[in-house]
């Protein structure tokens, strides 16, 4: 009997995911379906997958999109944990206006972000590759801000802060030792939201002439279209498989169940 | 590392308006428990968190074995800390947790875990050291926070309420505890509480504080018994406050003649300060001045609560044997049993 009412009351639920995991999955699968087929010889086949990564430009994307990721990683990492936890410690007054601004990225349009870059980075910066992972990092900024505000506000920050510091801890220790590994699945998800927000952007890369992953599979569309979603197909399965085998091997320490 | 006499030179500080520190001056001898004890609000907090270097003083120094460390940041300044709660870090075990201080000054792993598990063994939870802080009890995680802060042989130690958040059973075994360790280590410590059994009980000094000054600082003895103003009369302990009239340096209470504790000649109306233990109250008396309102039974002794004929409430502590024929309305007459009392002005 109440069994039943417990099916009855996960009912929707059940529906909910159900339709969720169709929409997301449905797609997937097409997508994945499409780029095996062979219209030459009819049936499936790898063929266009075997293109693709004999084709010497798609690991040469592929890592640099990746390491582009990896720096906005770091530098989101450097400059919001701890600006986040003073923030967060200090009680300042000007929490909510940054709060605020950290939204502002989703209201912004990419051409205003592009147009503004090119207006105000100094020429040098403007000709290395390496004004897009601070450009992607200000994009990526209100999921990551949220992510980890997330994390901070779910532990007593100052008393550990202080407990650390008076045990001998200086800030870099404290945040280092303490603060991160305490708020470590928020940080896990800032940096896997972060790493794909950028490893995934387009628009602005186009905009400021850069060529990037997405460009090239953009590209590589224009007349190969299988062989587009092959590559796309395995942009999703590489980064997945990392992801995996990382948290495979990260031991996971129970930080949950605080009283 | 030994420990070493802390001292406090006319700190101020100020928090937007309001003065949290007012010229706030404090020694702390060399193996002392002192305990600062006062209302919330009245600057016993911030007096702690200076000496941690967790806030700054507007100015004023901060002396430890006679050096000035007001300008060394907190991590620097080589003192133990317990707060009131969940400061354990929970991504560490118990032992790890101890440890910390000793991993912060590059103690070699070996050592500084035997040096944890003599201290978890001193406070009775070697057996837990493997476990993460949120499989303990409120009383464990404070016991593990206190090896943590001696672990690294601090110069001073501090308690920031550090019983505040526990089970009334759980307080005073605990206080017990870190009385026992604090005099087998001789560690200076500083600690900070509302509660003024707590201070009382463990405590080597007690330092009344209101609105950021030190009212009087002195052994629980005299502070209970000589207390130097109302206020510290009123905080510690429970203090009657009778109406009488001042002349020629006595007063009348009950109808008796007590010499009058106060500076100066004046004649006029005063409140007396009686403790209830010196109140006595019977029922065989010639002259009934007063009626039973209540009688709370509490084991050895018992609490009679009695209104006078003018009004006045007042409280009396007495073995519970001499009030057993005390009931709520008996006639009663009401004596003074000390020969001097304190008085302030009405």
């Amino acid at each position: 009997m109440a069994k039943a009412m417990k099916l009855r009351q996960q009912f929707p639920l059940v529906i909910t995911l159900l339709l969720l995991t169709l929409f997301v999955f449905i797609p997937m699968i097409s997508a994945f379906e499409y780029s095996i087929r062979t219209p030459l010889e009819g049936g499936y086949g790898w063929t266009h997958y075997l293109w693709a990564i004999r084709e010497e430009e798609f690991f040469h994307y592929i890592f640099r999109s990746g390491w582009l990721a990896g720096v906005t990683v770091l530098i989101t990492l450097i400059i919001l944990v701890p600006t986040m936890t003073w923030l967060h410690v200090s009680k300042s007054p000007v929490r909510p206006v940054i709060d605020g601004i950290s939204l502002l990225p989703l209201v912004i349009p990419v051409v205003a972000f592009a147009v503004g870059a090119q207006i105000s980075f100094p020429e040098f910066v403007q000709n290395t590759v390496f004004e897009l992972p601070f450009l992607y990092f200000v994009l990526s900024l209100p999921y990551a801000y949220r992510s980890l505000d997330i994390g901070l506000n779910s532990i007593p920050l100052k008393t550990i802060t202080e407990a650390a510091r008076s045990s001998g801890a200086n800030w870099i220790k404290t945040i280092s030792t303490v603060i991160i590994p305490v708020i470590r699945s928020s940080v896990m998800a800032t940096i896997a939201l972060t790493f794909a927000l950028s490893i995934g952007e387009y628009t602005l890369t186009v905009l400021l002439h850069w060529d990037t992953f997405p460009t090239w599979v953009t590209y590589v569309a224009q007349d190969n279209i299988l062989g587009a979603i092959a590559i796309s197909m395995m942009s999703l399965i590489i980064p997945f498989l990392i992801l995996t085998t990382i948290t495979l091997f990260i031991p996971e320490r129970s930080i949950q169940g605080r009283k | 590392m030994t420990s070493k006499n802390l001292s406090l030179n006319g700190i101020f500080k100020q928090f937007g308006n309001v003065r949290a520190l007012d010229n706030f001056n404090l020694e702390v001898g060399v193996g002392e428990l002192v305990a600062l004890l006062g209302p919330s609000g009245c600057g016993k907090t911030t007096a702690l968190r200076v000496v941690a270097g967790l806030e700054h003083q507007d100015s004023g120094k901060v002396l430890v074995g006679n050096q000035d460390i007001s300008n060394i940041p907190a991590h620097k300044r080589n003192m133990g800390m317990v707060f009131q709660a969940y400061s354990l870090f929970p991504n560490l075990t118990v032992e790890e947790n101890v440890a910390f201080g000793l991993q912060m000054r590059k103690i070699s792993k070996p050592l500084r875990l035997k040096k944890a598990h003599q201290l978890l063994d001193l406070v009775g939870l070697d057996s837990q050291s493997k476990r993460f802080t949120h499989q303990l009890s409120g009383g464990q995680q404070q016991r593990v926070a206190l090896a943590r802060a001696l672990a690294f042989e601090p110069e001073i130690l501090l308690l920031d309420e550090p019983l505040s958040a526990l089970d009334a059973q759980v307080r005073v075994n605990l206080r017990e505890e870190i009385r026992r360790l604090q005099l087998s280590l001789g560690t200076t410590t500083l600690f900070v509480t509302h509660d003024q059994e707590e201070a009382m009980a463990i405590s080597d000094r007690v330092g009344v504080m209101n609105q950021g000054v030190l009212e009087q600082i002195d052994t629980p003895d005299i502070l209970y018994n000589k207390p130097a103003s109302s206020f510290v009369a009123g905080f510690v302990g429970t203090m009657n406050k009778i109406p009488a009239f001042i002349n020629d340096g006595f007063v009348e209470i009950f109808g008796e003649k007590v010499v009058a504790l106060k500076q100066g000649n004046e004649t006029g109306k005063v409140l007396a300060l009686i403790r209830p233990e010196a109140i006595k109250v019977s029922t065989t008396g010639s002259k009934f001045n007063a009626k039973v309102l209540t009688r709370s039974f509490m084991g050895a002794s018992s609490n009679v609560i009695c209104q006078t004929s003018d009004g006045t409430i007042v409280q009396s502590l007495m073995t519970s044997a001499a009030t057993g024929d005390l009931h709520p309305g008996s006639e009663v007459q009401l004596q003074i049993l000390s020969k001097e009392v304190l008085v302030t002005n009405v």
